[in-house]
């Protein structure tokens, strides 16, 4: 059997995943499972009747028909006859390094969680350490991983850095995602967009954002 | 007809009213509406120039602006970045060949290369013209159609109201580019995630993994943000490849002669039948756009010129565009159902402010409703009045390079998320979402339809939980009554002429070929 539709195959993939997880989040692990393990390991929710729906009713509905056409998706993948370029996946990193980098992010939250670091700094850590290595291992996948890093460290933070520090770092990491990053320019931009930003979202629209980081006792804008 | 006049009427008074608001510790009177409408207009226009941002990601940037204003302005405005951002797409369509979204790639077929000829003004005219007046004829046909439709679906049970979202879906999913099966499968994983937080009937907190922030679902915002804006933003950033942008060559704006007895007929003919098709659900601004290109290629004269730089291929699409995008608000005001993904962010706006879509809007709250109906006319006058003056600050605009805008966009969009509930866990929505938007461009599932989906999943369980109730479990139900047999029944139809191969072929003809 060869893949012949790439694209099909991981887009079949992707939907199985999801309509299954749906179905066993809601309807609980199988009983098969369960035995093997002598625990209930997911309890699922109730499924109730066609009359008065349980929680459980329409969520298995959908997943299993999600599951059942991206079977179909992923079987038609087999029996494609589109060639070359249409079928090919462009993407700069493979399942495997998508598990990986995944995995490795929950399993730093998780840590961090045991290390009684507050959750807001766990997810800093964790994005740091996977957008390094993700950047040392897979360099294409740059732009991604650092628009997304970027993200995250904006949202997470805002409070404590205020929103001079957090778009100050938002601006810089998703910066250095593009072809060429000038040191000059992009602090330009940064300046101008700060001021843009306090005197349009803090001052003109009231949003309840902290201006400077909150070291800084006496803040001359708030 | 006097009674819509009437209704006009009051819609007109809401929007020029006088408001006495409290600015920076003043106390003014001012015409607060109609402000709001510039604002919201001008801000659209601004957003949606940038090449690569369409009118979601615009409106999903700019919702926050909108929470701390009252439901009328807040969403006079709304609409305004509406047309304003559709407006901006198009320019950037002529003079970039970057279509911000899928309903200006048309534009781009005739107006870039009018661009290349040295005609980008008179292009730019055309479509700010077009677009006009469209939406004078438009504005009329939504408040002619809407008062009677909205009493037709006041007597819609729970077994019509799912019908019909099943309809919507279908719809959704016929005019998806690509694969079929891939764009269900979006719309059922759309309507799952729409189904995460806690079950209204149940009280139990379904799909959470123990996250308090997910108990009241996930936030709309966030998604579309996530899908659209952070993967768009991605997907440019890896294309290499410069961008050539014609900004010099803009030197006379208005159309000749010539020119204007060749666009009457493609605006008359785009406009009718933009806002016949901006009616269906799933319709709107995209499938009017392609319809109105190709409908115009065959009744041409000059069918030869087209691609080459045809003035009727820009004015066709863009009256029916815009034409289509205000027909787009008869579903979400009368039936409270999102006929494609900018819908979906208004009832997303609609419900922040604490209004649920449906037809007893109008009735309760008439001079939301009114007023809201009026302003697309008052925003599409200002388009054109502000617009075609101001197009040489759109065009500076667009020679900023992407690697100084992208930045800034990305700013606006945390700050935006972060805003909605001032928690970073929406921003980390946001990037979850980011990812699964890129895997899923790169995977050729579009969007669009699993935002749909999204917002209908909710809607969709309570219907099926109540007709189910009703009919004693008999799923039956749905083909015993009329109306919603009938809802059913055209979308199986839709979904067994698409399935057939020959017409999936046109389908892909129409999608791929024409771009």
């Amino acid at each position: 059997m060869i893949i012949r539709n790439p694209k099909d195959f991981w887009a079949g993939v992707m939907f199985v995943t999801f309509g299954l997880g749906f179905v066993i989040i809601a309807a609980g692990s199988p009983e098969m499972l369960d035995k093997l393990f002598g625990a209930k390991l997911i309890p699922g929710y109730q499924m109730g009747g066609a009359v008065r729906m349980g929680p459980a009713y329409f969520p298995v509905l959908l997943g299993g028909l999600l599951a059942l056409l991206g079977a179909i998706i992923l079987l038609r993948a087999f029996a494609s006859r589109m060639k070359g370029e249409a079928v090919r996946v462009h993407l700069p990193f493979n399942i495997v390094d998508l598990a990986i980098g995944l995995g490795l992010f929950a399993l730093l939250l998780k840590y961090g969680d045991t290390l009684k670091l507050s959750n807001d700094y766990a997810m800093l850590a964790a994005a740091l350490v996977v957008a390094v290595l993700a950047i040392k291992f897979r360099p294409d996948a740059k732009p991604l991983v650092l628009i997304l890093a970027g993200c995250l460290v904006f949202a997470y933070t805002l409070k404590p850095l205020g929103l001079v520090g957090a778009s100050l770092l938002l601006i810089f990491i998703s910066a250095f995602g593009g072809h060429e990053f000038r040191w000059k320019e992009v602090s330009i931009l940064f300046a101008v967009l700060i001021v843009f930003s306090v005197l349009v979202f803090v001052k003109g629209l009231t949003l309840p954002f902290p201006v400077c980081p909150s070291i800084i006792d006496n803040c001359p804008i708030r | 007809m006097e009674g819509i006049f009437a209704n006009l009427g009051i819609g007109f008074t809401e929007v020029f009213k006088l408001q006495a608001i409290t600015v920076a510790g003043m106390s003014m009177t001012l015409p607060f509406n109609i402000l709001m409408c510039l604002i919201g207009v001008l801000l659209g226009t601004l957003i949606g120039v940038l090449p690569g941002v369409g009118p979601v990601a615009t409106i999903a940037m700019l919702l926050p602006i909108t929470f701390n204003l009252n439901p009328i302005a807040a969403l006079i405005m709304l609409a305004g970045i509406y047309y304003g951002a559709q407006y901006g797409g198009s320019t950037t369509a002529i003079l970039v060949n970057l279509p911000g979204e899928s309903s200006s790639v048309v534009t781009c077929l005739d107006g870039y290369q009018m661009a290349r000829r040295g005609r980008a003004g008179p292009a730019l005219a055309t479509a700010a013209l077009g677009s006009f007046f469209a939406g004078c004829v438009a504005t009329p046909i939504v408040a002619m159609f809407a008062p009677p439709l909205a009493e037709v679906a006041l007597k819609f049970g729970p077994s019509e109201y799912f019908s019909l979202m099943v309809l919507g879906l279908v719809a959704a999913v016929v005019l998806a580019h690509g694969s079929l099966v891939k764009a269900i499968c979006m719309v059922l994983l759309g309507l799952m995630l729409g189904l995460v937080g806690t079950d209204v009937n149940s009280g139990v907190l379904r799909f959470a993994f123990g996250v308090s922030e997910l108990a009241d679902g996930i936030g709309f915002v966030s998604v579309a943000m996530g899908m659209f804006g952070l993967a768009e933003i991605v997907g440019n950033l890896e294309q290499k490849g410069a961008r050539e942008v014609f900004t010099s060559k803009v030197t006379h704006l208005w159309p000749t002669r010539d020119d204007f007895r060749r666009i009457v007929g493609p605006i008359l003919r785009g406009t009718f039948l933009g806002s016949a098709l901006g009616i269906l659900p799933g319709g709107g601004a995209l499938l009017a756009s392609f319809g109105a290109y190709t409908l115009e290629k065959k009744v041409s004269r000059n069918s030869a010129e087209f691609g080459k730089g045809a003035i009727e291929g820009v004015a066709a699409p863009e009256a029916a565009n815009n034409a289509g995008a205000q027909t787009s608000f008869i579903p979400l005001l009368t039936l409270g159902i999102p006929s494609n993904p900018v819908m979906a962010l208004m009832i997303g706006a609609m419900m922040i402010q604490g209004i649920a879509p449906g037809p007893q809007v109008m009735t309760e709250r008439p001079q939301l409703f009114w007023g809201m109906i009026a302003s697309m006319w008052v925003g599409n006058l200002m388009l054109v009045v502000l617009n075609l003056p101001l197009i040489g600050m759109w065009i500076k605009l667009l020679t900023v390079p992407y690697r100084i805008l992208y930045p800034a966009i990305l700013l606006f969009m945390s700050i935006g998320v972060y805003s909605l509930s001032n928690n970073p866990f929406d921003g980390l929505l946001m990037a979850v979402f980011g990812l699964l938007g890129y895997l899923c461009v790169k995977l050729e599932c579009e969007p669009a339809p699993l935002i749909l989906g999204f917002i209908l999943g909710p809607l969709m369980e309570e219907n099926l939980r109540r007709a189910m109730l009703l009919s004693r479990g008999d799923a039956l139900v749905f083909f015993q009554k009329p109306i919603s047999a009938s809802f059913l029944i055209v979308s199986i139809i839709l979904l067994v002429i698409i399935a057939l191969p020959n017409l999936r072929k046109k389908r892909e003809e129409v999608f791929v070929a024409e771009v």
